[in-house]
């Protein structure tokens, strides 16, 4: 058995009289990337802001590396090595690039002129290098996303998570982003990725976990996935006969 | 960028050395001939003590409400106790100020750490903050006023010293004052030099941009919010002691008003909030006019009567003339603060950012044309 690195079991998270997250569950194994999918209001953001802290599960538990951190500070549990990113880019408008990055980077260090090389490192990783000194608040959306990741990944994380950094790009800067996660997962980082993109999914990820109306309804290798009825029922409707489509 | 820099350096240091060096030829003559009437070269060591007391005081909000961006609307609330612990300190038990100032800071730190923390942990944050350290400024007030041992609305008069020591924080000249002032001047801007290059200055100004996203790199937002509360409390419960030491009399009424509250933040403000200069350079700006205008258009009080004046018939140029006369002779006591009032709306809405990062975009500017 691989090394497991996180494990939700059984998660549930209501909103009043609205079961947004249903006893779902995911396991991510060290140096994978998993792909989280699901159609439109399925609850992927709700789960991810549970697994990251950001909410409190009603039920069910969420280890990482073998500690439950239900209930525990974000901060504290990117502490622990698990970072995430927002679907909703969050930069620090007024600062430059390099300080986004910097804050990242001040994870592990208390040393301004170390936090400032590990970022610049960072940096180069993303290959966004020559925007360093522009604010944050003046890049247009793809760089948004870049300094997402980078600000991510400056915090030394084991596993990131990332939640639909891919969407609102054009084909060419998407195929710029997916170059840098294959970087990152060569350097050893496990990553959760949560995307609409099915190519992309389907090409980056080794393990897919599908969620629809909150509730697990597939999980596997992205072959099993695209054809898995229930999968493509949940995507397409009830109705939808594949092989009618393709004649 | 590196010669801009410089620049600015050279700029701030030639700054410093006329600072220094005011009080040796403050009474020269060509000083006191360019002084308004009547007024002496102490008048002039009077006004930079005063600037030099809120930009400290100004630089020590913009801790707080400048780089983590919490507005705190009640700082005279941590002056008061400064001025009021050392004050006491030294009224009941002959401790010297200088070692009384440090309880007050450290006094006004823990309040700084319990009000944070009961803010932050109901999670008030923006207006509602602001209100909360309103009504606590508020509160202290009234408590002030009301409990015997601070004074009560009779206020704290600071017994004279048999003689006088630097050791009892109390001088008969207003050069000692002045290079008090100055220091704990350089010691705000040091201060907020250190924390905005440091890891705390990072992690607050990502808390003021977003608190979720600083969450999301592991900046425990609470924690360093407290902290900030409670470093620019104790900076500011520092500016209180000098204060009662240069005033000798406190009254809550003067010491833990709205206005000293509301008038420390502008002048970060107007300087450019957030920055190590901002509030320095809001003060040098603000308080001169200030003064100035309160000197011109507040001066002895002539009874002339501008009704008269306004009935009379002659000349438009005489006219003006008259009217000048009679502003200058102490008519219209408003003039100084709608004056006030109309610089600080015009440089809101001309330079929302302030002075400094206008200052900084000429700056640039100009060295893109030159090279």
């Amino acid at each position: 058995m691989a090394d497991i690195l996180l494990e939700a079991n059984g998660v549930t998270k209501r909103f009043g009289g609205l079961v947004a997250v249903n006893q779902a569950s995911i396991t991510v194994e060290k140096g994978k990337i998993t792909g989280l999918i699901g159609p439109n209001g399925a609850g992927k953001t709700t789960f991810f802001n549970l697994i990251s802290g950001f909410m409190n599960p009603d039920e069910g538990d969420i280890i990482y590396k073998g500690q439950r951190i239900n209930g525990m500070r974000p901060s504290n549990i990117c502490k622990l090595g698990m970072t995430r990113t927002f679907q909703i880019v969050k930069p620090f408008p007024e600062l430059s690039v390099l300080e986004n990055v910097m804050i990242g980077a001040f994870n592990n260090t208390a040393n301004t002129a170390r936090a400032r090389q590990k970022a610049l490192d960072v940096l180069e990783l993303v290959e966004y290098s020559e925007f360093a000194s522009i604010s944050a608040g003046a890049l247009p959306v793809a760089g948004r996303k870049r300094v997402e990741v980078a600000k991510a990944l400056a915090t030394e994380p084991e596993l990131l998570l990332l939640d639909e950094v891919l969407a609102g790009l054009t084909p060419t800067e998407m195929w710029g982003m997916i170059e840098v996660l294959g970087k990152v997962r060569d350097a050893g980082i496990s990553i959760v990725i949560v995307e609409h993109v099915m190519a992309v999914i389907m090409s980056l990820c080794d393990h897919i976990v599908v969620i629809n109306n909150g509730e697990n309804i597939a999980s596997g290798s992205p072959q099993e996935i695209s054809d898995n009825p229930a999968v493509l029922e949940a995507y397409l409707g009830a109705d939808f006969n594949a092989n009618e489509v393709m004649g | 960028m590196y010669s801009r820099l410089k620049t600015s350096y050279i700029v701030y240091g030639v700054v410093l050395l006329v600072l220094l060096s005011l009080p040796i030829y403050a009474e020269s003559d060509f000083i006191v001939a360019l002084m308004p009437d009547g007024l002496s070269g102490s008048a002039l060591l009077h006004v930079g003590i005063l600037i030099f007391m809120f930009a400290y005081l100004s630089s020590s909000w913009n801790i707080l409400g400048g780089f983590a961006g919490q507005l705190s609307l009640g700082h005279a609330a941590f002056f008061g106790i400064g001025a009021y612990t050392s004050s006491l300190f030294y009224v009941h038990f002959g401790l010297t100020p200088w070692i009384g100032m440090i309880g007050g800071a450290g006094l006004a730190a823990l309040v700084g750490y319990g009000l944070g923390f009961v803010s932050y942990k109901y999670g008030l944050k923006g207006p509602f903050f602001a209100l909360v350290t309103i009504a606590f400024a508020e509160i202290l007030r009234l408590l002030f006023l009301y409990f015997d041992f601070t004074g009560g609305p009779l206020g704290l008069l600071i017994p004279l010293a048999s003689e006088y020591t630097f050791w009892e924080y109390q001088f008969l000249e207003k050069e000692p004052y002045y290079y008090i002032a100055l220091g704990l001047m350089l010691f705000g801007i040091l201060i907020s030099a250190i924390v905005s290059t440091s890891k705390f200055g990072y992690y607050l100004r990502a808390i003021r941009e977003s608190e979720e996203a600083a969450e999301a790199l592991g900046i425990h937002s609470m924690r360093n919010k407290m902290h900030a509360v409670a470093l620019s409390a104790a900076m500011t419960a520092l500016g209180g002691t000098f204060y009662a030491q240069y005033t000798q009399y406190i009254v809550p009424d003067d010491v833990i008003k709205i206005a000293l509250s509301i008038e420390i933040i502008l002048f970060a403000v107007i300087g450019g909030s957030g920055l190590v200069m901002g509030p320095v350079i809001g003060t040098f700006l603000l308080v001169p006019v200030g003064e100035m205008s309160r000197v011109i258009f507040e001066g002895g009080g002539a009874g002339a009567s501008l009704v008269a004046l306004i009935n009379e018939n002659i000349p438009a140029g005489e006219k003006f003339g008259k009217y000048m006369d009679y502003l200058s002779s102490g008519g219209g006591g408003g003039l100084a603060i709608l004056l006030y009032g109309v610089i600080l709306i015009v440089v809101c809405l001309v330079l929302p950012r302030g002075v400094l990062p206008a200052f900084k975009k000429l700056g640039a500017k100009m060295e893109q044309r030159n090279g």
